[in-house]
């Protein structure tokens, strides 16, 4: 029996050192296969996404590891494994709500809350989903992310194991809900599969909702970035009343104002600022911009054309009586 | 720009749900052991009882097991 844990216990410790890596880049590989990212993916959306994913599982992340193990121990010696009777079960219930519900609200105030908003920016200025933007985020972000800490002591507290195991399913569940290849489609084609489309989307997050988080519009019955906040879990946005599901993707995704700013600006912002003028990293730009609005752009840009077309007849001199 | 009134308040109400959303499974398993009467924090004091007393500083090796 204990081989058989041990072997598990293996199992879930070469997954999470490998098998996250390891999904981001299979499906990265079927989704370029696909020519998803064709003509989407410029130089400087490429160094941002990159140095996103780089930088975290290199500095941040092991530094992190490295400071809980050395600080927790000089802190709390006592409470060392002191959660380690904990059945695995329970232990997977607790830290997959504390972790998932945490990370909701981290997510929502930084949507929520204006002066939050630049350090989640980086995450929605890609106008396309997919592997290459899934770990795009602001370094300041990545530093105050809860899930690095909660791991770590909960290692420490003796619950490792149901900590790594919930790593994992959050990882492989957030990772399909930004990839470009939308899994869930089939379970709205058919209709024998309606019923277990029902619980998914209200339980879990799938593309079709998580992609509404990244569109460029919201309010338009699909796009709906002012909502669908979770992340492992879609469940907290139908208790709180901040979830859209509509079971389709969005026309367009991405920030409507976004004109490329600096990979810099956008890995490093407050350090490093946009040199692109009237964006919310440059130096002197708002701190939250109003989105252009498409409709009436187009609208405006209509009624140019027809007036271009059929110039409107000259005014008629008119008397007035009054 | 500042946050509107109705967001703050909604925030507000949630965070309060969220303390309960929180505190759900922690009391769900107790009341699962209080169900079952299972008491596995018991098993692990009675494992250090045990490791301790195979190590007492009156065997031979001297609290060494080598």
């Amino acid at each position: 029996m204990e081989a058989t844990i041990e072997f598990f216990k293996k199992i879930i410790e070469n997954l999470n050192g490998f098998g996250f890596p390891f999904l981001v880049f299979f499906i990265g590989v079927l989704e370029f296969s696909f020519g998803l990212y064709k003509g989407k993916w410029p130089k400087n959306e490429r160094w941002v996404d990159i140095s996103c994913f780089v930088l975290p599982r290199l500095v941040v992340q092991p530094a992190v590891a490295y400071f809980s193990l050395k600080f927790l121990p000089f802190i709390f010696p006592d409470v060392k494994n002191v959660f380690d009777w904990v059945p695995f079960f329970w232990g997977f219930a607790i830290i997959a709500v504390a972790d998932d519900l945490t990370q909701y609200w981290y997510h929502r105030l930084h949507h929520q809350i204006p002066w939050l908003w630049r350090f989640h920016r980086t995450h929605h200025s890609a106008s396309y989903m997919g592997m290459a933007m899934a770990s795009r985020q602001n370094v300041i972000y990545t530093i105050f992310f809860s899930q690095i800490y909660l791991t770590a002591a909960l290692v420490y507290l003796g619950l490792g194991i149901p900590a790594i195991a919930v790593r994992i399913i959050k990882s492989t569940i957030t990772t399909l809900a930004h990839s470009s290849i939308p899994w869930d489609k089939p379970l709205y084609q058919y209709k024998v599969l309606h019923p277990l489309a029902w619980v998914l989307e209200r339980l879990i997050s799938t593309p079709a909702t998580h992609h509404a988080h990244h569109a460029a519009t919201t309010d338009d019955g699909v796009g709906h970035y002012k909502g669908n906040f979770g992340n492992m879990f879609f469940l907290w946005d139908i208790i709180f009343g901040t979830g859209l599901i509509s079971r389709q993707y969005p026309k367009a995704y991405g920030i409507s104002h976004y004109d490329g700013d600096q990979w810099t600006a956008q890995l490093l912002w407050p350090i490093f600022k946009s040199k692109v003028e009237g964006s919310e990293l440059a130096a002197n730009g708002p701190v939250v911009r109003v989105d252009n609005d498409y409709e009436a752009l187009a609208r405006r840009e209509q009624k140019k054309q027809a007036e271009v077309i059929a110039p409107e007849p000259e005014p008629v001199p008119s008397f007035s009586h009054s | 720009m500042k946050m509107d009134k109705a967001t703050k308040s909604q925030i507000a109400r949630n965070a309060a749900l969220s303390l309960f959303l929180y505190i759900l499974p922690i009391a769900l398993m107790f009341i699962s052991f209080l169900i079952t009467g299972q008491r596995p924090w018991e098993k692990k004091i009675h494992h250090k009882e045990n490791a301790k007393s195979s190590t007492n500083k009156n065997s031979q090796n001297n609290g060494s097991n080598d």
